[in-house]
């Protein structure tokens, strides 16, 4: 199961997002349990605000509410949202679970 | 059963659209978790720096543990919440915000409407489990005198850290210790309490920790419109 986050960032911000993401990012997921998965971005050459795409995967609700706790407890988590917010400008949320697509006969 | 409440702090330029939807996403949680009992939303009344507080209920334990697996709450409602979720719009911090409950045999806070008022204890570790028997004696008794307070439940806010399966402690004991939950028929039966003859009304009156001996050191108060889903 995947976690996407699709965050909106001003061009002049998406190099310390990618580097916030990067580096705390990652150490605080990984060290709660998701792996890291991939991380794309928009232009910005394109005179619009850049949506980052942030993907993490885990294997189910279950391992993600284990998760989800060892973040809450984690203090680093707190310093990593609290700085992700100050630097996006709106942003998704959402889980994805893989389908299999029907087969044509 | 696990009564339970979490009361946010609203972000400054959370949009009022958003905050709706936050509201609809709690008031309407049970029609998705059939687990979760009597859900309700209030916007806090008090002087406390809080706006939204979402009052509900398990039963038992295991369905807490259902709640928490839930594409409901991990999707929906956690959308509003996580530190890292881009949706967020709560703020971390203020007094009063937190996840506040505890356990109870049967369902002694319901309430179909009205005002709830949760006052939110800090009961020092060197009081006595007499001395507490004693508060809780005298303030569920409440209601045989204050007309038109319907609902008193005191209780150990068991699960501000046992908030990950109902049960079992996951961090260091609350900040408030303890909750009196509180029902009243309406805003004007509220305010009758507090200037009411009352011995817990004198108590408040006075201060918690004088009133109370020093058994109780702070508390804080919410209090809402009950509005269910």
């Amino acid at each position: 199961m995947h976690l996407v986050d699709t965050v909106e960032v001003e061009p002049e911000g998406v190099e310390r997002y990618l580097e916030l993401v990067g580096t705390l990012g990652k150490a605080v997921m990984a060290d709660a349990g998701a792996t890291f998965v991939s991380c794309a971005t928009t232009s910005g050459e394109v005179g619009e605000r850049v949506h980052i795409q942030v993907t993490w995967a885990f294997a189910d609700l279950v391992q993600w509410n284990e998760i989800r706790k060892n973040l809450v407890l984690d203090p680093r988590y707190h310093e990593y949202g609290s700085t992700a917010a100050s630097l996006r400008v709106g942003g998704t949320r959402r889980f994805f679970t893989p389908v299999a697509l029907p087969t044509m006969p | 059963m696990l009564r339970r409440f979490e009361v946010y702090a609203l972000s400054p330029d959370a949009p009022a659209e958003r905050v709706r939807d936050l509201e609809e996403a709690c008031r309407r949680c049970g029609r998705f978790i059939p687990e979760v009992l009597d859900c309700a939303v209030g916007q806090n009344l008090s002087d406390a720096p809080v706006q939204l507080v979402w009052e509900h209920a398990y039963a038992p334990p295991e369905a807490y543990r259902r709640y928490m697996v839930h594409p409901y709450h991990a999707v929906v409602v956690d959308r509003y919440l996580l530190p890292d979720a881009p949706g967020r719009i709560v703020i971390d911090g203020p007094s009063g915000a937190g996840l506040y409950g505890y356990a109870c045999d049967t369902p002694s806070y319901r309430m179909r409407s009205g005002v709830r008022r949760l006052v939110l204890l800090r009961v020092g570790s060197e009081s006595s489990g007499a001395e507490v028997s004693k508060l809780r004696e005298e303030l569920e008794g409440a209601p045989e005198v204050v007309p038109d307070m319907v609902v008193s439940v005191l209780a150990a806010n068991t699960m501000g850290s046992a908030w990950f399966d109902g049960v079992t402690p996951v961090m260091g004991p609350p900040r408030w210790t303890h909750l009196w939950e509180q029902g009243f028929r309406s805003l004007d039966a509220l305010e009758a309490y507090r200037q009411g003859g009352s011995t817990p009304a004198a108590m408040e009156r006075v201060g918690w920790d004088q009133g109370t001996g020093g058994v109780v050191s702070r508390a804080a108060e919410l209090f809402y419109e009950v509005r269910g889903g």
